[in-house]
């Protein structure tokens, strides 16, 4: 069991890192704008593809390999840039005020469109563009073969817990979308533009989650599904860290990623439920999740 | 005088319109629905198959199609589910134009639609599903299957991997979570208790169909330290796993053996002495292939049309085309030159044997089929850029295949060491 210790920290460490990308923009956009958003998965899926694509293009144009590092970075930027507003503006905000359950809907029709509109412009077969992880090579960590990309990967998610959290407490956006969270109409009647608040929340939101997906082409094929795979999981962290927390989110993807890596050690045959069963145990204790609150609302 | 006249001119009128109505019932053209994966992660393996059936039916039309009825053949994307799948199928043989149906990659797929395919009496053959469940406890009289089954292709894995290393004793499985990684974990389980008692299983995994990440999985096979690695991941998932898994190490660090790894060999540059093969004798570089001038046609032509030379899936399918073809021709012949009907169809497939592209489908009394079992190692070529199968070994389908009648897993348990004494040497088909 011991000497099974330090690979199953590292595998649960490396599987959190990308799992909390995306929770983190999900509970994002909740905390702001207070929508659970079912089409946070095509974003992750969508970032994974314009990487991918863009990767093979840097490659297959002669430039130098080291070039598909900031292009990972520059695929999300750009999906953010170009979803984010469009998809906040035309049908995001027409959500805002309705009940729950239309917005799940939307989203939800949201998240098959742009799975389909996928599959139409990247077709139905795995696209692979590994160059980032070739580069970085391998280390052994007792006994077994690391990838560095995945080493790399846990610095990156620790770099936007911390960056996340100066953004809240010390940037003036942060203050504003502070203000925003706790009390709209007050932060309306004070002056802040809401609307644009939302605009750079959701934006920001999409963008966690496209760099997740174009962080995780390197390591993974990109298929169609991808995004509800992931979708999937970064729903079980928000749950368990609490929807809205930041900080929840980081220790419920190592919960997360740690309950299905010890199945996978294990127990494989509860490899792909480990995850809920533990959403499960959590809700069941705390139904506002280990981090959440319980919060009064107006009827 | 007359009246014998009249009833003469009669007869004859009628032997003409007769005639005339026999020969209206020759269609225009021959409908084949063909089941496969054409999107998903599956459909890295499916559509090479369905490739394989644009080009069959193409030169099947070029050289005359059968009994000069042009094929036109309708794909069906196995990736809807069963339920779809079923419905699509319903549709196909509810038309009359369709007489045989290729059906399916699927073994769940072929589960499903063996039912179906009795009630509507429809001809169908599986291309390649291979679970052995398919005809164990029920007589199927419409459903032949004649590319070969999970106990030969798993057996002979672990024949020809304590043949290259007798000396084995870890040995760990990562198969794919459904019907066919679990059959094939059964299967190559019993095989090492038959054949070498004390080897031990230090990890066996069973990650989801589709999945994208294997690190986990690949960490954890590399902390059990095996001496050998199984595994019938196949399609995408096979693909994601080696490239995730060679990078790391796994692949030198443990004897792998992968069964379907014969599929990504012109994609992934695969180190040498891995095991690899197929499902069955479908590889185009075999002795038997090379040897057969339409089988080298087939591959240019294919490598020409899609840019890659044909894999196992490809020449299953092709190989179910000539065993349909064949059929129709049993059947038209036994039928005085008539067109045949469904049952004349089916009839026409109980116990056929034909040469196919890679070598010789052959149905026994059940409606499953012998096929030989090729299997080698990776190793360079000197005429293509990518790995080839080297140290190849041809099994005899039959040999490895349990008798009609008995339960497979326990037929497994009752060979010994020995069996594997009267097998062919690896490197004795090359």
């Amino acid at each position: 069991m011991l000497d099974m210790a330090l690979p199953l920290i590292m595998d649960a460490l490396a599987n959190a890192a990308l799992i909390f990308f995306v929770a983190v923009g999900l509970t994002l956009v909740f905390s702001v704008q207070r929508i659970l958003n079912v089409a946070h998965g095509s974003f992750y899926s969508i970032g994974a593809y314009i990487a991918a694509s863009m990767g093979l293009w840097l490659i297959s144009a002669g430039l130098n390999p080291w070039l598909s590092f900031p292009a990972l970075l520059l695929s999300a930027a750009l999906v953010a840039m170009v979803l984010g507003p469009l998809v906040e503006r035309t049908l995001i905000r027409w959500t805002y005020g309705r009940h729950e359950a239309i917005q799940i809907l939307v989203t939800f029709g949201l998240f098959l469109i742009l799975e389909d509109l996928q599959r139409l412009v990247f077709g139905v077969r795995s696209i692979y563009q590994d160059t980032p992880m070739a580069l970085l090579g391998v280390t052994e960590i007792g006994g077994i073969f690391y990838l560095n990309y995945q080493l790399l990967l846990i610095v990156l998610a620790l770099a936007v817990l911390f960056g996340m959290r100066f953004l809240i407490k010390h940037t003036r956006l942060g203050r504003l979308l502070v203000a925003v969270v706790a009390d709209r109409e007050v932060s309306l009647a004070m002056g802040i533009n809401t609307d644009r608040a939302f605009v750079l929340a959701f934006t920001l939101g999409v963008f966690l989650a496209a760099l997740g997906g174009a962080l995780a082409t390197p390591t993974t094929g990109v298929a169609p599904g991808l995004g509800a795979e992931t979708m999937v999981l970064a729903f079980a962290v928000a749950a368990i860290g609490g929807l809205g927390q930041i900080e929840g989110a980081a220790v419920a993807s190592i919960i997360v990623a740690g309950a299905k890596v010890l199945a996978v050690y294990y127990a494989p045959a509860f490899d792909t439920v480990a995850p809920f069963l533990v959403m499960l145990a959590v809700l069941l204790v705390r139904p506002n999740g280990l981090f959440g609150t319980a919060t009064t609302r107006k009827i | 005088m007359k009246h014998i006249v009249r009833t003469a001119g009669t007869l004859m009128a009628s032997l003409v319109l007769a005639t005339q109505a026999m020969a209206q019932d020759k269609p225009e053209q021959i409908d084949v629905g063909v089941f496969t994966f054409t999107s998903g992660a599956p459909a890295a393996y499916g559509q090479p198959g369905a490739q394989g059936a644009e080009l069959m039916v193409d030169l099947i039309n070029a050289a005359g199609g059968i009994d000069g009825v042009p094929l036109r053949a309708t794909i069906v994307d196995e990736a809807q589910g069963a339920e779809g799948v079923i419905a699509e199928y319903r549709r196909l043989a509810g038309e009359t134009s369709y007489q045989v149906m290729i059906a399916a990659l699927s073994s769940s797929n072929c589960l499903a639609l063996a039912p179906v395919a009795e009630q509507m009496q429809m001809p169908t053959i599986g291309w390649n599903c291979d679970t052995h469940q398919l005809f164990l406890d029920q007589q199927l009289d419409y459903t032949f299957r004649p590319n070969g089954n999970t106990i030969p292709e798993f057996v002979a894995y672990v024949a020809y991997l304590l043949q290259v290393n007798p000396d084995i004793e870890r040995v760990a499985i990562i198969n794919p979570d459904y019907a066919f990684g679990h059959d094939a974990a059964e299967i190559v389980k019993a095989a090492f208790r038959a054949f070498k008692p004390d080897v031990e299983i230090v990890a066996e995994l069973f990650p989801s169909l589709g999945a994208s990440s294997y690190q986990t999985e690949v960490s954890r096979l590399s902390a059990a330290r095996p001496d050998a690695i199984f595994s019938n991941l196949w399609g995408a998932d096979l693909e994601n796993f080696v490239r995730q898994a060679q990078p790391r190490g796994l692949l030198t660090q443990s004897q792998t053996v992968l069964a379907l790894g014969e599929t990504i060999l012109q994609r992934i540059d695969l180190p040498d002495g891995v095991i690899v093969g197929m499902l069955g004798d479908g590889y185009w570089l075999t002795p038997h292939a090379q040897a057969n001038e339409d089988t080298v046609a087939f591959a240019e032509e294919y490598s020409n049309r899609f840019g890659e030379y044909p894999v196992f899936p490809t020449m299953k399918m092709a190989n179910s085309f000539m065993v349909m073809k064949a059929a129709y021709e049993a059947a038209i012949e036994a039928n005085d030159g008539e067109w045949p009907s469904r049952d004349e169809i089916a009839a026409a497939l109980e116990g056929l044997e034909t040469a196919t592209f890679t070598g010789t489908a052959r149905l026994r009394e059940d409606n499953d089929g012998y096929v030989d079992q090729v299997i080698g190692v990776t190793g360079p070529s000197e005429t293509y850029d990518f790995s080839v199968i080297t140290n190849m070994v041809r099994y005899d389908g039959e040999a490895l295949m349990a008798p009609l009648g008995e339960d497979p897993i326990a037929w497994i348990e009752t060979l010994t060491p020995e069996f594997l004494e009267t097998l062919p040497e690896p490197g004795s088909y090359n």
